[in-house]
């Protein structure tokens, strides 16, 4: 009896074990809908369609309050028939590391927002992404949408498998006050300016530039990367090239010697091991004078839990010397395939009204978030609550010089490598060239 | 003891004591009292200067965090889910426990090391075969899922202190229980089990905290406010562009506020069945 318990019982855990590590491999084709790990539940013919919808944006995500409203938006234009159900993920990392396990266990939500973690890929390298080109063939409106850089952040190999429903329009922003105190009238046109006003700064005591190390060096990385782009036609290039694999470039080198000089003598002590946070503190409380950054941090200046009342006047924004800014639409929502072709339909109409000019123009007014829609309008209400982002826009049309950021490019994984070492670039402890080479070997073996 | 007068070195040792033990004191209490005192100061304040008071003591950190994240809902779950777990977690493992401490049988250590060694196995690991499985039981979104994976992650520590903690309990015992007729299961639960409180409740506490503070479980198998917990309510306070510090440290501080109070009451078993069966003779 005893034995024939303990063969039941091991044979239980061997299933256990079986069932659990076995089941990966039947993810290329359909993802599961009847798991109930966000793919939806369709309840059948004639009946409402439920979309279930894992999202980051929520809690304090500048954008909680624009999907809130589209959801609310989409579920009363298509109540009866379609309904999307919010699965709240809050925070952005475990936002990507909950889609990336789903992907990996072939058991997707019908939409993914693919934001800037490179989901888009993984999900395609497991044939899990619905090609969306004919929808989008057939919808003139939707594809005046799609220019060369939404194209080239939206579609692969011709095809186009997800849709942008925010741009990426970033320049930099300064203090206009501490910039008098220096003697400095106006933001630098040249990168010799540019260094000749850092040097004005330090002499008044005022330390120049808001960086960080952590979580991807976001600040420091735009500023580096624009050296790179406005370099000529080479460091351009190398800015537009998706998933390099050679950094030991002689323009990626100087660039990275110039952020070595930056680290310094022109940041602050916590900029090394420091994250976004503390570079925007410093900017916030008048630490420093610069931070590079997109729109979406012109509502903090107005935010007197962060900062002092008043000191929204105090900014000036600003395009890169040499008349750069970076454009990038963020990679945007795509459909995943589903065993139930309704639901792929109801999550086809969920991501056009979501990337819709209209949604674009509505996250413009609320939230000040940048179209990634040619065709999206600029209204005269979004540049009248938000000034600065009038000004950056007007800027910004004049630059002739665009890429993507410099982590956006780089292949899964490197962002990491990139901001664990950057301490020991600050410090000294390692050379310009030597992180170039770093960042080579990793991409060349990630290839 | 007599009464003598110390002499100045003793009474230099003495003082160095009471140092030692107030730097230990503020070591321990600092990160705490850190928290509580930051959830009541602003967003500017935080980042300004970590360490200054705060100017007032407003609750409007505490009224944001129970806005922005349903706090108390992911707290109920969290009471449900840990005590649940924390109860089969015990129970199944004092029994485990028992059998590996005073019954004798083949391949009785290989078993007990092979269990051990699961304390090694990276959390990572088993993320996709755990996600996989809770999927195919159906208990996607489901408290019953965390109940039965946290159940299970505290085992290995829980098996260690129970296995020592029977150890140290007399066979004689038993014997005494055998000989006055009581079957396997009255002794165990008559018997055995109350001699075994201390190292119970040392499980216990430890598979409570475990189970508590998870986070990436709790994340992967769930979806919705009904089995959510109380750690992926912090998560909705920061994101890459935006933070809430006043309000995350008011959800820090209604999170931590029971593991300390269960630590406090239970320290001392905790501690004493730590240590048991660490020195023989």
């Amino acid at each position: 009896m005893k034995k024939i318990l303990a063969a039941f019982l091991s044979a239980t855990m061997l299933l256990g074990l079986l069932a659990g590590c076995g089941g990966g491999s039947a993810s290329s084709g359909a993802a599961s809908s009847s798991s109930g790990s966000g793919a939806a539940a369709s309840s059948g013919s004639g009946k409402e369609i439920v979309i279930n919808y894992p999202t980051f944006q929520v809690g304090v995500n500048t954008s909680a309050p624009v999907i809130s409203a589209l959801v609310e938006g989409f579920n009363e234009k298509y109540a009866g028939q379609y309904k999307i159900v919010v699965e709240e993920v809050p925070g952005d990392a475990n936002y990507a590391e909950k889609i990336q396990v789903m992907i990996s266990t072939g058991s997707l939500p019908p939409v993914v927002y693919g934001g800037g973690y490179k989901l888009l890929d993984l999900a395609l390298a497991q044939d899990l992404v619905v090609d969306l080109t004919p929808y989008v063939e057939a919808d003139p409106e939707w594809k005046a949408q799609y220019n060369d850089a939404s194209m080239a952040a939206n579609a692969r190999d011709g095809k186009i498998y997800a849709s942008s429903m925010e741009g990426s329009l970033v320049g930099y922003f300064y203090n206009k006050d501490l910039f008098a105190q220096a003697g400095i009238d106006a933001a630098p046109k040249t990168w010799d300016e540019f260094f000749a006003d850092c040097d004005k700064l330090i002499a008044a005591g005022i330390t120049p530039m808001a960086m960080d190390t952590a979580d991807g060096a976001w600040c420091s990385q735009l500023m580096m990367g624009a050296m790179i782009a406005t370099s000529g036609d080479e460091g351009l290039a190398f800015m537009n090239t998706k998933y390099p694999t050679d950094y030991n470039q002689d323009v990626v080198v100087k660039a990275v010697e110039k952020l070595q000089w930056l680290y310094q003598n022109c940041t602050t002590l916590d900029a090394v091991g420091g994250a976004y946070e503390n570079a925007a503190n410093n900017f916030y409380t008048e630490n420093v004078a610069i931070i590079a950054n997109g729109p979406w941090m012109i509502g903090d200046f107005s935010d007197t839990t962060l900062v002092e009342e008043g000191f929204n006047e105090k900014v000036g924004v600003a395009a890169y010397p040499g008349g750069f800014v970076y454009d990038e639409p963020i990679e945007g929502m795509f459909v995943t395939k589903q065993s139930d072709p309704a639901l792929e339909e109801a999550a086809i109409a969920m991501v056009r009204y979501f990337t819709s000019d209209e949604a674009q123009e509505m996250a413009l007014n609320m939230q000040g978030m940048v179209p990634a829609s040619p065709t999206a309008e600029i209204s005269d209400e979004a540049l009248s609550t938000f000034p600065l982002l009038g000004d950056f826009l007007s800027q910004a049309a004049e630059c002739e010089l665009r890429s993507p950021t410099f982590t956006s490019n780089m292949v899964p994984g490197l962002e990491s490598e990139w901001s664990n070492n950057l301490p020991n670039l600050a410090t000294g402890n390692i050379s310009a060239a030597d992180l170039c080479q770093i960042l080579s070997n990793f991409a060349a073996s990630a290839q | 003891m007599l009464n003598k007068a110390s002499t100045p070195a003793e009474k230099i040792v003495k003082v160095l004591g009471y140092i030692f033990m107030a730097v230990c004191l503020i070591v321990a209490l600092f990160p705490i009292v850190w928290v509580i005192m930051s959830s009541f100061k602003s967003n500017k304040e935080i980042m300004a200067n970590g360490l200054a008071l705060p100017t007032s003591f407003a609750f409007t950190g505490y009224q944001e965090a129970l806005k922005i994240a349903p706090i108390l809902k992911f707290f109920g779950n969290s009471v449900i889910i840990t005590c649940c777990s924390t109860c089969i977690n015990v129970l199944s493992l004092a029994m485990a426990g028992y059998i590996f401490a005073k019954k004798r049988f083949r391949g009785r250590e290989v078993l007990y090391a092979i269990l051990s060694i699961s304390l090694m196995i990276p959390m990572t690991s088993v993320l996709h075969p755990v996600y996989l499985i809770i999927n195919k039981l159906g208990l996607y979104d489901t408290k019953a899922a965390l109940v039965l994976v946290y159940s299970a992650l505290s085992m290995p520590m829980s098996l260690m202190i129970l296995r020592s903690t029977f150890e140290g309990i007399p066979t004689s015992l038993e014997e005494a229980a055998y000989v006055d007729g009581a079957g396997f299961v009255r002794t165990f639960f008559q018997i055995m089990l109350p001699c075994a409180k201390g190292g119970l409740a040392s499980a216990a506490v430890l598979a409570f905290l475990d189970g508590w503070n998870e986070f990436t479980f709790a994340l992967l198998l769930t979806s919705s406010d009904k089995a959510r917990t109380l750690p992926l309510a912090l998560s909705y306070f920061s994101s890459q562009f935006s933070f809430n510090y006043t309000a995350m440290f008011a959800a820090i501080t209604i999170a931590v506020i029971p593991s300390i109070v269960l630590f406090a009451i239970f320290q001392e078993q905790v501690v004493s069945s730590m240590t048991a069966g660490s020195v023989k003779g």
